[in-house]
This record gives structure tokens, sequence and C-alpha cells, in this order.
């Protein structure tokens, strides 16, 4: 008897929920999770005919079926052995089988065969090489295959055989489509969105963190790299930028800003997301049942949730935050181009021979003098300058202040003003609505002011610019000036609300003044040559100054991600919370993981992060390998070999093949991890190469196709649809990253939704041009309002960890792929290619369209259907000149006027036709 | 397996896969008990309006004005950041007086005239509480059973566990509106009538106003429905070649969806045009109800959907948020609900179709019995307050002229009759005939269900 499949899943539904190792809810001290109990007594309480005694109590609504009954009887008569769960086992080497359906050659094939056997069933033969061809074109790059790649494979089937399919796999791996595809799983679990979710639900730049993604999948970045990247890049012994951009995995998470709110509430609420996430996408567990209690059915208490929970708990970041930006800690992050940019003016700047000229002392018009007494005018859309001597103090000293910091810091307006200050060797600056959350603060690197030498210092806040639509202030406006020339700044905070101009007029503001000389305010930006003059430089280079003033331009202009990042100092004390609160803090607990259930924490692993990554990846972990093995083959088959891709703990389904299982899982750690390695495994097999068509009775004996008789065959997920679409019209504009864009969306859906204030991402600016047919990952997506072109086909609005999306079959879908402009305009640029590259036949133009789009060839039968609806569609318009060209207008792209408009229309209606066909928008 | 699979096609209609059904296991089986209530048109108004100024009579607070919440009132109260600057917190009696309307006696403001006027057929909850002090948190408790994002909406549980009775209009409708005194403040959020883990198709579906009721309803330009017609036909008879070919089951689904599609091509303008309701109609919802987006226009709608059987109604009025300026700003909220709400369940009762639609009516939590910035008799404003606050709800099985429950003297806290969400939840669900116990769904490893381990089924207020 198999105590794992065969009675655990009793008991655990059943039983454990009074009887497992939650100590506040178990009913009369007996346990049935760990062996133990008198199970003889066990027998008697669940057969017995008193209602009073009868276990489980019928008001539970937990009863045992007869058949339930009859196993754990058996169960016990035969010695009523405990076994561990089969997942908390760390996955051993299995020999494929030989024999049963034939020699295999791929140890896949041989697993599966072996169960089919068992079953007394069969596989199905090979699909055809373009049937192959096009799943696998979708499958690793998301896009089906040209009429041109299925001739040539065709051709290199006939002539090569298994080699062309083996080439087939290496050209796609090797596409950089093939980390836009991989990417978007990827970014469901790891919650990935450009909102932060919430009310206010307002604009984030994560872009970089995306990117990261898709190049780390493009560069087969091996798995336990990629895990460790995301989850501690930031603590690896001196980290790259891009490894630090990495651990933006750990921040991808929802935040608050609604005003009021209570920090701690949040920050408390974000700690326990990254659990839940290192839970569902690393451990495949349910980690957040044990936030409030032990957990009911895995073997997790309160306390390893509260040690797990540690690891995150010691980021220097705020509650409320990320009102119209990116929430701290954040990082500048260049992209490669601006690195290589960036590297070019500093090799320039090597070069440059310096040619120092005398400078001219000029006027500076329109200084104001300031003095503690002295109201200037100061708003968040104008410039503003500062010039002031000063001697450094070698700690914090305010120069200039309006900030009142002695008001309550829980209040909603606490620290709301303008201020430069001494930091140290540096100058800072703050400009907020609130501190920290809402501010801009900006400190120098470099600014070396130090006691005992005065220095010229030149702040600037360079305004709006009347720059339209903006809805915020941007730290990189604020330039920092020492003696004459431009130092560095790092942004600290980036994250204030700027109301519109009309709204916002200058308000003459009363400095504070410290200790500084010669202070003086300009309402506008101080020109370099006016700086040099202020700081009474004898002699200058401008060339030089102008190329370093260029590389401090770009360095400002970098986006920012957001980070994880430790605090300084003594770790934050971690302590379990009572039901989950935050404010209940029971025992304090140090950063640990359930060692006795998944392995030891491995000798001289820091207790950080870090450390986490590594035990993580230990090459015997028991759910790492399994668990995103699993989720790789879920991509390809539709689902996972354990179903419940996000659990594998007790209450998760038992594999439907688990050996195979172990063997993937053996097989990825073994070759080093090696994401592509696996793949190229999987969709070779034979297993993968099944013709997907199946009798009646295939279906009704298995219509989730769990046992792998058939070829995987479901709904393209839903960016495929719309990326498939604009692909075989010709309308795809392939560009790999960059900041998110926003195609076709109905003009006011924000509208009744969204909340009032103009927050960046209130509002969707229309793309033009080749953004507007981006690959569907780039899409702007916004938490509280995902794109509908995505919801409709079942994509998650991305406010937690989904490793798994349901696959539904609406008329609402049917609404979207008719009318949605979108594919509208998909079909007739489909038509126009098939009028165009067809020949001069409707037969020949009708049978490319439809080759385009399923990657075969419409027999005749079909061919026939076609030519009727051609038919049909041409009467449409034979009369209707106007209806024609009222239906070529749709979308943005220009119609064709080489084609009579009647014709093409009726085309396109065909294609609208094709595009909605179940085989196009199924794999 | 097929038999009952058929079953659950024909019973749920709108969209769901054949191999989606097979996951769903084992056939539901609701109603558990004889449903009082076919449906429910929740008129939500969000953002919290005030308890204290509309439904919740509080004559002792005129006599304690401007003095401090007493310690002992105050308890734990848990403190916005909003307030948490100001040194004191002083009683606030409302400006409005209030009346006993109807045989009831029921006490109500005059802000909310004509919802006095159905005094009687009202069931007032008087001790709702809730611990979510932030709007998020709140109304995402409330519409969904947590204050953290990720599970179902209520409309989508009811959609899952009932299914729909229209085969031309999808189980669960949303309409939103905004005040007219263009003050909407919060966002609402696509979670509160998204399915979370359940499968998507339960999400709740917008209708709109202005351009398509349902995302692209319409046929692109240039496209008639004749043609449409043609091209479905064209579509089905290549996609049932493709079944004859491949045999998978999904692809008769998919086919019926697309004939789901263009029945609503026909069946939502239909629904959505009020050209050609009589003027009677406008007399009782009033004017506004002629703008197309208006909450009088969207009530008239949510009854024209409750004739046609859809299961779940849910409305959205915004701007209820008064932290100052209540006094400028709640009578401008009250003349856009007042008379449409009113309207609503009195044209409901004449067509008979009160006795099993359940009508609700109130926000996500009420606000402070103390002011939030200064307390002037005539001008203040107030925080939010989740400690007690006021629902009303009519007909479907709820008893008529009932006052429920109580907050104290300071309409600070319960009195008696508490009623926590989980418990207007798991009386809902009652109301519809639904254990709330027994509407679960397998997620992570656990039954997961709308009153997540909480609820208790109000029975006091069932007739």
């Amino acid at each position: 008897m198999d105590f794992g499949r065969e009675v655990r899943p009793i008991l655990a539904e059943k039983c454990f929920h009074c009887h497992g190792q939650d100590a506040k809810t178990r009913m009369a001290g007996l346990r049935l999770d760990v062996a133990g109990a008198d199970l003889s007594k066990v027998v008697e309480r669940i057969t017995t005919t008193n209602p009073a005694r009868r276990m489980p109590p019928a008001a539970s609504k937990r009863s045992l079926e007869a058949g339930q009954i009859a196993v754990l009887q058996r169960w016990v008569a035969q010695g009523g052995q405990y076994a561990q769960h089969w997942a908390f086992v760390p996955p051993r080497r299995p020999t494929p089988p030989g024999g049963g359906g034939g020699p295999a050659a791929n140890p896949i094939d041989a697993f599966v065969r072996q169960r089919l056997a068992a079953e007394g069933m069969r596989p199905n033969g090979p699909a055809s090489p373009q049937a192959w061809l096009r799943r696998v074109s979708l499958d690793l790059t998301g896009l089906p295959p040209t009429p041109a790649e299925l001739r040539e494979f065709t051709a290199a089937v006939q002539n090569g055989g298994e080699r062309a399919y083996q080439s087939t796999v290496k050209r796609l791996l090797g596409s950089a489509r093939f980390g836009e595809r991989m990417a978007i799983d990827w970014l469901d679990v790891a919650r990935y969105a450009d909102t932060h979710g919430f009310n206010n639900d307002s604009e984030r730049s994560m872009w970089r963190w995306r990117d990261w993604v898709v190049q780390a999948f493009n560069e087969n970045l091996p798995y336990d790299r990629f895990l460790t990247e995301q989850l501690a890049g930031d603590l690896l012994d001196k980290p790259t930028i891009e490894q630090r951009i990495a651990t933006g995995f750990g921040r991808n998470h929802v935040i608050n800003s609604e005003g009021g709110i209570i920090e701690e509430e949040y920050r408390v609420e974000y700690v326990a997301d990254r659990v839940r996430t290192l839970g569902m996408a690393w451990l495949g567990l349910t980690l957040e049942c044990a936030r409030c209690h032990d957990h009911k059915y895995d073997p997790i208490s309160q306390k390893d949730h509260y040690r797990m929970y540690a690891f995150f708990n010691n980021v220097p970041e705020l509650g409320e935050d990320g009102r119209v930006a990116n929430a701290v800690p954040i990082l500048q992050a260049p992209t490669r181009a601006e690195e290589r940019q960036l590297a070019a003016l500093d090799a320039a700047l090597l070069k440059a021979k310096a040619k120092p000229r005398p400078v001219s002392a000029i006027e500076t018009p329109g200084a104001l003098t300031l003095t503690p007494e002295q109201a200037v005018p100061v708003s968040k859309h104008e410039a503003m300058s500062f010039a002031f001597r000063v001697t450094g103090t070698g700690k914090e000293t305010e120069l200039f202040s309006s900030i009142d910091y002695k008001r309550n810091m829980a209040a909603t307006t606490y620290g709301r003003g303008l201020d430069i200050r001494l930091a140290g060797p540096e100058i800072e600056f703050r400009f907020a609505d609130r501190l920290a959350a809402y501010s801009i603060m900006v400190r120098s690197v470099g600014a070396e002011l130090a006691p005992g030498r005065e220095r010229h210092v030149v702040v600037i806040y360079e305004g709006a610019h009347d720059a339209p639509g903006a809805m915020r202030a941007y730290a990189s406006w604020v330039r920092v000036f020492v003696d004459g020339r431009e130092v560095a700044t790092r942004i600290l905070h980036d994250d204030l609300a700027m109301p519109e101009r009309s709204l916002d007029q200058p308000q003459p503001t009363k400095f504070r003044v410290g200790p500084v000389k010669e202070a003086q305010y300009w309402t506008r930006v101080l020109r370099g040559a006016e700086v040099r003059s202020l700081a009474r430089l004898a002699m200058a280079d401008p060339e030089l100054e102008a190329l370093r003033e260029q590389r401090l331009r770009i360095a400002r202009r970098v986006s920012t991600v957001m980070v994880m990042q430790e605090l300084p100092g003594e770790p934050r004390a971690t302590h379990v919370l009572l039901r989950g609160q935050y404010n209940l803090p029971g025992d304090r607990v140090e950063p640990g993981v359930p060692e006795a259930l998944l392995g030891a924490w491995p000798a001289g692993a820091p207790r950080n992060r870090l450390g986490l990554a590594r035990w993580l990846t230990k090459p015997d972990h028991p759910l790492t390998a399994r668990v995103v093995v699993n989720r790789f083959w879920q991509q390809f088959f539709g689902q996972g070999l354990v179903k419940t891709s996000e659990n594998f703990g007790l209450q998760g389904e038992s594999p439907s093949h688990p050996e195979l299982l172990d063997w993937l899982a053996r097989e990825f750690v073994d070759s080093g991890w090696n994401v592509k390695g696996l793949l190229e495994k999987i969709v070779l097999s034979a297993t993968y190469r099944q013709e997907a068509a199946g009798s009646a009775e295939s279906y009704a004996r298995d219509p989730e196709n769990r046992l792998l008789s058939r070829g995987p065959r479901f709904r393209l997920p839903a960016e495929l649809i719309r990326d498939q679409s604009l692909f075989v019209s010709g309308l795809l504009a392939e560009k790999l990253g960059g900041p998110p864009v926003y195609p076709y969306q109905t003009k006011d859906l924000y509208k009744n939704i969204v909340v009032a204030a103009t927050y960046p991402g209130t509002t969707w600016p229309e793309a033009a041009g080749p953004n507007l047919y981006r690959r569907s990952l780039y899409t702007f997506w916004k938490r509280t309002v995902p794109h509908p072109t995505m919801t409709v086909f079942d994509a998650p609005d991305r406010e937690f960890c989904v490793v798994r999306r349901s696959n539904t079959n609406t008329p609402l879908q049917a609404l979207t792929l008719l009318n949605d402009p979108t594919f509208a305009e998909a079909a007739r640029k489909l038509a126009e290619r098939a009028w165009r590259e067809g020949g001069k036949t409707a037969d020949g133009r009708l049978a490319l369209a439809f080759r385009l789009a399923t990657g075969r060839e419409a027999d005749e039968e079909e061919l026939g259907m076609l030519r009727d609806l051609l038919g049909k569609m041409r009467q449409e318009y034979a009369e209707g000149g106007e209806r024609a060209r009222q239906l070529l207008a749709v979308g943005a792209s220009p119609a064709a006027s080489d084609i009579p408009a009647p014709e093409l229309a009726a085309y396109a209606s065909v294609a609208n036709v094709i595009l909605n066909l179940d085989e196009v928008i199924t794999k | 397996m097929m038999s009952s699979r058929r079953e659950l096609l024909s019973r749920v209609g709108f969209g769901l896969g054949a191999a989606a059904l097979h996951a769903l296991g084992a056939p539901r089986s609701f109603p558990n008990f004889a449903p009082k209530a076919k449906r429910v048109i929740y008129l939500f108004q969000s953002g919290g309006p005030s308890h204290l100024d509309l439904l919740d009579h509080k004559p002792y607070l005129k006599s304690r004005y401007n003095e401090d919440i007493p310690p002992s009132v105050f308890g734990t109260q848990r403190i916005t950041g909003m307030v948490a600057h100001q040194d004191r917190f002083p009683v606030m009696p409302t400006m409005y007086s209030f009346r006993q309307r109807g045989q009831s006696g029921q006490w109500v403001s005059d802000l909310l005239p004509e919802i006095g006027g159905i005094a009687d057929e009202l069931c007032v909850l008087r001790g709702m509480h809730t611990e979510a002090i932030n709007h998020d948190p709140a109304i995402t408790l409330l519409q969904t059973g947590s204050q953290l994002p990720g599970r179902p909406s209520m409309g989508a549980w009811i959609d899952y566990g009932l299914g729909s009775e229209n085969a031309n209009l999808p189980a669960f409708v949303v309409l939103n509106s905004l005040p007219s005194n263009g003050q909407p403040d919060q966002g609402l959020l696509a979670r509160l009538w998204g399915a979370g883990f359940l499968p998507s198709r339960y999400q709740g579906v917008q209708f709109r106003s202005g351009g398509d009721a349902v995302l692209h309803l319409s046929n692109p330009p240039g496209i008639t429905r004749e043609q449409r017609r043609s091209q479905l036909d064209g579509l089905a008879a290549l996609n049932q070649r493709l079944k004859e070919r491949v045999g998978d089951p999904e692809i008769d689904t998919r086919i019926a969806q697309y004939e789901m599609a263009f029945r609503m091509q026909a069946s939502v303008p239909e629904l959505v045009d009020l050209s050609r309701e009589p003027e009677s109609t406008f007399a009782l919802y009033g004017p506004e109800a002629k703008k197309p987006g208006t909450f009088a226009a969207n009530c008239v709608l949510a009854r024209r959907l409750a004739e046609r059987n859809v299961r779940f109604i849910q409305l959205y009025h915004r701007g209820w948020d008064h932290h100052g300026g209540l006094t400028e700003r709640l009578p401008a909220l009250t003349r856009d609900v007042d008379r449409p709400s009113a309207a609503l369940v009195r044209d409901l009762k004449l067509r008979g179709l009160l006795e099993d639609t359940l009508v609700i009516w109130g926000g996500e939590f009420g606000r402070t019995p103390y002011a939030q910035g200064p307390a002037k008799p005539d001008s203040y404003g107030r925080d939010h307050h989740g400690r007690v606050f006021s629902l009303w709800m009519a007909g479907g099985g709820v008893k008529r002229g009932l006052a429920y429950g109580a907050s104290d003297d300071y309409g600070f806290n319960v009195a008696e009759g508490g009623v926590h969400v989980h418990d207007l939840q798991a009386t809902i669900l009652h109301l519809l005939g639904i254990d709330h116990e027994r509407l679960t769904f397998p997620f992570q490893g656990r039954q997961f269900r709308l009153t997540d381990v909480h609820g208790r089924v109000v029975k006091e207020i069932v007739a």
C-alpha cells in the first residue's frame, strides 16, 4: 500500500485540521500526521454508527466516504506505516524503463510509454513535421513559423531526418525571441507590473528588471544563478549592476500609497508577500498558510514561516510609498546601451587635452538674496538655483530649510517643504510633500566638503521645462556644482507628485538659513558660465566641462529600478506575528529554513538571502528542481506532471509520472541547471512530437491528457494570440526590451474606475508608429485595470504570484477576436499580404492566408469553404464602397491604395474569420 | 462524467471549456436549500458614507459637541495617518436632522427623503463593522472576503455556485458611475469584480456607458449583422471540420461561444437601450436617469438586468470619502443616489421582483464621530471609521421595516447586533440558498470560501 498516494491525502483532507501539527487547533491531543496514535481506536471511531462518537464529526463537513474508510482500514490492518511525503525526499535518478512500447531514444518517452502500457493505452504517432514546427516555434519563441521556414524544414526532414529536428531546436533556442517567450510565464510568477497596485495604482519603473529576465533566458543563465541573482544578487561578492537589477524580483509586489495607511501594517504585507512568493515560485509550497498559525497540512510551523520572513525583513523600505514613482530602495540602472555611451564619454574625458582658459566675470541677473526674513517664490514647476559659500562641518547641517521637522511624523503632511543640507562631505537636496515617502532626495557624490576650507556651491532644480502632461517632479532635475564644476548625484528618493501648473502657483517661502555666506537665489537655471563666474574661478576648461556635463546628463536620465538591499547596521528584529498581525509581535526568531523537512543549511553559508539561495540550489534540495521542471512541462503540455504546480505539499496532487518528474529534475541539476538543455530534451521527445488528434474514446478516457497519449493541444496564452496575429499580418514590430508601450486600448477604459488624482499611470497615452505593434509582454501592465485583450484570455492581474493560468473559453474572447481593432487591423493586413503574395488567383490568396495563420495547407474542402465565404463577402461589398472603406480604415496603418477597396474588404472579412479559427488560437 | 459535464455546460452556459469543466471535478450542488432570493443588486457606495449623517441617528452627540471622545469609548481605535497629527478628537454631531419614517418608524436623515419614503421596506443594519481602516483593504474585504488581493469577488463566487439563468447575458454584471460633483476620489479595482483563483470566466462583465456597453461588442465599422452571420457560419463550418479531424471537444465549446457572442450582440444593446422606457420610468427614477452612466441610469439598467434574471448586479457610485468639506459634498452625493435607490426598490416591488431580488445599499466603512480638522457646527469632515457603520437591505427574503443592531451613544462602537463583513457575506449567500461553508474552491491545497474561516448567518434578519 502506498501511504503517500493513497492514505495521506485522506488523512490530510479529513483529519489534519483537528489532528495535525497545529497545536492550537488540535483536539483531544491526538496527532495523525505523525506515527504514534493508537490506530485501532481511530478505526473504531471512523466506523462506529454512533453519531456522537463518529469521526469526523458531521458538523465538520469532512465526513469520510465509504471507499476512504476502506482504505484507512486496510492501511491499519497492514501495520499503519507512515512514510515521508514524496516531495520532501530528494529526487533520485530513476533508471528509464526498457521494453514496453519498444526502445525509446529519449528517456522521457520510456517513462511515458511505460505508464501508457500499464493503462493499456498506446501513444499517438508523430505529428507532421509542419505541425511540430508550428508547435515548437510557438513554444520556444512565441511566434509561428514563416512559410519559408515550413518549406525549408519539410525539405530538411526529407533529406536529413532527425538532424533537421535537432538543428531547428538549436535555431529556435538561439533566437532572441526565446527570452521574450520564456519571460511571459516568469512575469506572472514574479508578479511583474508597471504600476504599484492598490487604490492609487500609479506608475512604477521595473522594465529594467523585465529586460534582465529576457536576457537571462537568452543567455541561458543557469537556473541556480537565475534564482540566486534574483533572491540575493546584491549580496554577491562585488555585484554587477545587472545582478542588483535582478533583485527587483523581491520588489515586484504591490505597494500601497493610500494616504493615511499605517506604515508598519503594509511594510509587513510586503515582507509576507516575499515569503508567499518564495513558497510558490521556488518551493511549490503554500508557506503563507503558516503566517497566522501552524500549517494545517504541511509540516511547516508558524515559527518556520517567520524564520523565512526574517530573510526579507531587513530592507530599508517604507509601508506607504510609490505615489508617483518608484518606492525605495531604488537603483539607477543604465541599459547596456547607456553603459556604452557613458564608457565612451569616460574614454573621451581621459583622452581630452586640458585647455584651461581664464574665466571672465559676468553678470548673473535676477538674483534674490536669501535671508531668513526674505520670502522667495518656490514651485515644483519652476526652476530654482541656489548659490552660496559654505565650509564643511563633517556632519548633518541644515543650510536652507522650510521643513518643520518638529511635527508628528505620522501625519500625512510631515516634512513638507524644501531643504538643502550638508550630509557629511556631501550636499543633500530634499523637496517633499511628505518625508520620506513623497519626496525628491538627491545627494551629491564626491563634493568633498571638509572642515577648514570654504567652497562655492550651486544647487539647481531645473523645474518642469513645460514638459507636457508632467504629473510628477523628477530627481534628475537636481544638479550640484562645487567650485564651478558639476559633481555627480545619487538619487535617494524620487517620488514627488506635481499638480497641474494652474493649481501650483509659486509659494512665497521663507527658509531657515544655516552657516552659509553670499546666499543667492534665482527662479531660473544658471548657465555654466554663470556658475563659474559666481565661483570666481581664475581658470576653467569649458570643453572638458561640456564633456563632463554631457556625461552627467546621461547619468541623470538613466531609469531607476526598485531593488533589494539590506539595512545598514544591526538587522531588524523579526518576531512571530500572532494571527499574522503587524501589531501583535510574539517570540523573536532568527532567519532560518525548515531544515528537518527540506534539508540542512549549507555549511558556512551566511544567514541572509544569499545563504537562502545557496540552500535552495543545493543539488539535493527536494523541491527546487522538481518545481521548475514541472512548470516548464506545464508550459509545453498545458499542465504539469504535478497538476497543482503551485503546491507540492500534502494537499497538492500527486505527480502523474513520478519517476519522469524525478528523472527530469535530476537531469536538470546534473546538467548544471541548464534550461535550454532541458527544454531541448522535452521538445525533441516523441511524447511532445505526437499527433494531437484523438478519438472520442481517447478524449472520454483522458480528457485532460494526463497520460500523454496525445500531443499537447490547448488555446494559446493571451500574449501569443495577439503576437501571432501581428506577426502573420506583417505588423509586428520586433524590438528587444525597453520601457513599456501603449498599444490600442479602448479610449475611456479607465473612466469610472481609476483614482481621481492625475498620477502617472492613470491615463493611456496611446502609441504612434511601431510601438502599437510590439510584442505583448511590453504592453503597459496596470494592475487594477489590466489590458482587456490580455485578461479576457486569462492573463492574471499580477497583484501577486501566479504560477498557473486558467484556460477558459468565453463569448468575450470571441467578441475580442472578431471586433477588437487590434485583430480587425491584423485581418486587413493579412488580407493585403495574401493578395500581394498569394499569386493572382483567389485560391492562391486564400491558401496563403490560411497557411500563414495555421502553418499548414488547407485541404480541398477547407479551401472550398473559404472560397464560398469570399464569394459572400464580395457580394457584401459589391455595392458598398463606403462600407468597404469604413472597414479598411480600422487601425493606424494605412490601407493599401493599389488594391480595390471592395476586394480588399472582402479578403479582410475572410482573414477576420481565419484569425478566429480554433486551430489558429490553439497550439 | 459526460452527463454531468453536459449538465454543467447547460447550466453555466456562459463560457467554460471542456477541459476546465473536467478540472472542476465533482459537479456542484447549489442551492443547498430553497433560496429566498434569486438575484442580488448591490448598490455599492464607495468611499465610506457617513452613517452618522445618513442612517444612524445619534442625538447624544449634540450634547457632547466638541468634547473629546472619552477614552473608554475610543478604546484601541486604529487611527489613520490623516488624523494622527490631531491632538484631540472632538465629538462632531451631525448638522442634519433625522426623522422617523413609515409605520416602522425607522430613523432616516433628511438627506435621504426618498429612501426614508421606503423605510418600511428596509432592513437597516446599524451594527456593521470591519477591521479595515483604509479604502483599498476595506472595499476588498467587503467584495472578496479578504483585505488583500487574490480572492474571488462575491459575484464571481455566486456565479460559480449558481450559474446563469440567462443564456444571452453574463451572470455577473458591473455598472460604475461617477458623482455629479466631479469628485470621485478613490479608484475602483478590477479585482473587486475579479475571479481571483476561480476560472477567469467568473469575473464580472463591466457594462460601460458610451461606446460599446460590453467591450468590442459591436462589429467593426463596415461589417453588418447579416455579414457577421455569414462569417460565423463559415467559421463554424471550418471549426466543425477541424473537430472531425482532431476530436477535441473544446472545439464544440468554442463554436457555442461564438454563437453566444452573436446573441449578446443583440441582447446587450436591447438591454441598455433606455429609449423605449416609458416616461413613468423617468418620473420615478428622476431625469438624471436619461443620462447614460449616471447612478440613476444604472439603477434603471439594474432593474432591466434583474428582469432578465441576471444573477449578480453590482453598481458602484464613488465620492463618499468626506475627510473635509463633508457638509458641502455629502448633499451632492445623496442627491445623486437617494431618489434612484428608492425608485429601484419601488419599481422592483411594483413588478413583483422585489420578493426574490436582494437589494443592498452601503459602503466599505462609516465615518468617525469625531471631526477631522476643524469641528465647526455647520462645516466639518470625518475620517474613516470601521468600528461601526450602517447599511441597508431590501427584498430578497430580509425582514421589512427592521432596524437590526445598534451603535453606542457616540456612534463609535457596536452596542448590540454586530454584523461583521463576513457575517453579511454569509447572510447574502444564505438568502441565495447557499451554505457559505460549502461554497468552496480548492486552491493551494486548501478549500477557500468567500467568508474565509468566519461568517455567521444573521438569522435575525431573515424573513
